[in-house]
């Protein structure tokens, strides 16, 4: 294999290994070996098992009681996904989390995160920092 | 002058100075003392699931059939059972809460009572919207909201005769448990652990609602009815007075205000002794790290005199929760031989795993034994103390926040949950739907908010391993030895409440959907029929004109149902076991109705 044989399939495999998705002019999150994932990103897992949304959405976010987060994200504007986590939709069973600052203070992170799982390219629910 | 003996008899009536109440309640007695009627949630006030009736028995049980059904119009999980009162049946359903008082001789529904509930409600429920059921005395049926209502209904036209709240919704106070009735009081509980809500028993007067007694799991003395020199408990070996601030001793600061210990369970009653049974719930949070202490009283076993609330005695199973393991499933009462000598005995299969027999006149421990092998969190329960002996390699809160320790047998929702076991006063055994199911789980710090869920850890269940593959058992137990008599797999856990008649047979229902009677002998399945959905309902019977009918609620739900599926696609494992609840999709699906069986004609 030539220099640049080698040097082409190292970045194939780094790209492999990174994921990294862009929403307007930023990353929104940024994943490694499927569960190695950013600092914001983290939090936004963080946000999400504090609040405690696996009751109903299902630990891997699959659905249970409520809906597949792994489906609903495909098709929820950024908008909509905050309003429905803010306000909630308390005749189908979600919470309003207005009052806990832990979400309303991670909004973005917990939208990336859940973004993340719903693209594929977060493999495991339990994310680790990228040492 | 007969107005003036009137009033003094109406005073020293009020006063309890005549013996007019010297019962359990006599009207549900009455009721309870027939078994053509299934007039409480356990058929009566010993928790014991057992009817006399014997029409259908283990020589015909394999033609029952289906009678006639009857469809809730609810979707989701379906706990508890029907009440029979003469010729009426009173239906109940998980939230909204719907009441139908059906006539038996028509199959017409004489009234329905839908009560108007804020949907805000719904998602302040940690484990689906169950309901576990109606209770009746005296021509007034008990209805226990979701939303903490207490609300009495003319049991004739379904009319609201009072309503009263008993906790607040917002802050995560919600209600899924029956209300019981003792002697002229109508008790509840509360739910809300996984919300920080504090949790307490409370008598209300049932024919006005007023509130006659509360008491708190934790907290101070006096809030919890406790007399520090009167109440008692085991400790080294014998009875002896809790003393001061039993339970304020064991808490960090103020935690004990977050810190559950709610009572959503089964409660029971011996008329004898004049005393009521319950157990209380999980501290607050699921993180052990953030509450070091005893947690005293949660996970606590309650004998209370019924008509002051003040606590005979108290037993804590768990000190020191790491694990959810609740101790609010229900008390049964029952005379049996414990180790050769004749016991007023409580038995009670805690979600931890153990089965405990107790002298119900002082608390004393006399059996705590695992009814599933597989449990290993504790090597067993040190008899001197009381204590779970627990193994460091399964102790979340040694192994610390944000570390998660596999492995744990049983998971969090316990080797049994509140599906309610049933005893036999022919074989002197108990008939008991178990889980078999293990965990991993991950605490971690959480603040809390009020109203907003307040867990603290993450957990995946799966089958325990290096079984039978299922989620399941059905056992028959030796309450007075701590020994499985028999054993029967079953491929999911076996939610549903069980009934045992003089018929020799033992009825329940699985996740799958369907009802089952297996002989009380050695378990054998000599009948079983599938239901619309999985059954996580109770199975109750009553004879109507001469004949006799089994029914159970179909409804899959609850955490078993719904809840559970949740932890089981461990997708970083790749474990191939993974197939669990998962698999109950191919089963069943959503959706409320009641089957009524009988012999045929």
């Amino acid at each position: 294999m030539t220099v640049l044989g080698k040097c082409i399939a190292v970045s194939v495999c780094s790209l492999m290994l990174m994921a990294v998705a862009w929403a307007e002019d930023s990353a929104l999150y940024t994943v490694k070996d499927g569960y190695k994932v950013d600092a914001a990103t983290l939090e936004g897992f963080k946000t999400w098992r504090a609040a405690a949304c696996d009751r109903c959405h299902g630990a891997n976010q699959q659905g249970l009681v409520g809906p597949s987060l792994l489906e609903s994200m495909k098709v929820l504007s950024k908008e909509d996904f905050a309003l429905a986590v803010i306000e909630g939709r308390l005749e189908k069973g979600m919470p309003a989390f207005k009052t806990s600052k832990k979400v309303t203070g991670n909004i973005d992170q917990l939208y990336a995160y859940l973004k993340g799982r719903s693209d594929g390219a977060i493999t495991r629910a339990r994310v680790r920092p990228i040492e | 002058m007969r107005l003036v003996r009137n009033l003094v008899f109406g005073v020293l009536a009020c006063a309890g100075l005549l013996p007019v109440a010297a019962s359990g309640n006599s009207d549900v007695e009455r009721l309870i003392g027939s078994p053509s009627n299934w007039a409480m949630q356990a058929g009566d006030m010993y928790n014991q699931r057992y009817s006399k009736l014997n029409q259908v028995n283990a020589g015909n049980v394999g033609k029952l059939q289906v009678a006639w059904l009857f469809s809730t119009g609810v979707l989701r999980g379906h706990e508890g059972s029907p009440l029979v009162i003469g010729d009426m049946m009173y239906i109940h359903t998980p939230f909204p809460n719907k009441v139908f008082a059906m006539d038996l001789n028509t199959q017409k529904i004489k009234w329905k009572y839908e009560p108007r509930q804020d949907p805000a409600v719904i998602p302040q429920m940690c484990c689906d919207t169950v309901y576990r059921g109606l209770a009746y005395a005296e021509n007034k049926i008990f209805l226990q909201q979701a939303d903490s209502m207490l609300v009495a209904l003319d049991a004739r036209s379904g009319d609201v005769l009072w309503s009263v709240k008993n906790g607040d919704p917002s802050l995560g106070a919600v209600n899924t448990n029956a209300p019981h009735i003792f002697k002229n009081k109508v008790i509840t509980g509360i739910s809300g652990g996984e919300w920080g809500v504090r949790g307490f028993i409370a008598a209300y007067d049932i024919n006005t609602g007023r509130e006659v007694w509360k008491a708190y799991s934790t907290g101070p003395d006096a809030e919890m009815l406790i007399d520090p020199d009167s109440t008692t408990t085991w400790k080294d070996g014998r009875i002896q007075p809790v003393g001061r601030n039993s339970s304020l001793d064991t808490w960090q600061g103020d935690q004990w205000k977050i810190g559950g210990g709610t009572t959503w369970g089964w409660y029971s009653y011996d008329k004898a002794l004049n005393l009521m049974y319950y157990g209380t719930g999980n501290p607050s949070t699921w993180n052990p790290s953030q509450r070091p202490g005893d947690n005293k009283w949660s996970m606590t076993i309650f004998a209370r005199d019924v008509d002051t609330g003040m606590a005979k005695w108290v037993y804590q199973m768990t000190p020191f929760d790491e694990w959810d393991f609740d101790g609010v499933n229900e008390m049964i009462l029952a005379d049996i031989p414990v180790k050769g000598k004749g016991t007023k005995a409580l038995v009670h299969f805690d979600r931890n795993g153990f089965a405990y027999t107790l002298d119900r006149t002082n608390g004393a421990l006399l059996v705590a034994e695992k009814y599933d092998p597989k449990v290993n969190w504790a090597t067993h329960v040190d008899m001197r103390s009381g204590r779970p002996q627990v193994v460091s390699r399964y102790s979340t809160a040694q192994n610390g926040p944000d570390v998660n320790t596999k492995g744990i047998c049983p998971a969090a929702l316990g080797t049994k949950d509140q599906q309610p076991a049933a005893y036999s006063p022919k074989t002197k055994l108990f008939y008991v739907p178990t889980n078999h199911v293990c965990m991993d789980y991950e605490p971690f710090e959480v603040e809390y908010v009020a109203g907003q869920p307040y867990v603290g850890a993450t957990l995946a269940m799966y089958p325990a391993p290096g079984s039978h593959g299922g989620m399941g058992n059905f056992i028959a137990w030796d309450a007075g030895t701590g020994k499985i008599v028999w054993s029967k797999p079953e491929k999911f856990s076996v939610w549903s409440g069980a009934l045992a008649t003089a018929g020799d047979i033992v009825f329940y229902g699985t996740l799958e959907g369907y009802l089952k009677a297996v002989r009380k002998s050695d378990g054998k399945e000599l009948w079983k029929f599938k239901t619309p959905s999985g059954i996580i309902g109770n199975v109750f019977t009553y004879m109507h004109k001469g004949k006799q009918y089994v029914g159970v609620f179909s409804g899959i739900g609850g955490w078993a149902g719904i809840g559970l599926a949740a932890g089981l696609e461990k997708d970083a494992d790749g474990l191939g076991a993974v197939g669990g609840y998962r698999e109950l999709s191919q089963y069943t699906d959503l959706g409320g109705s009641l089957t009524i069986f009988a012999l045929p004609n």
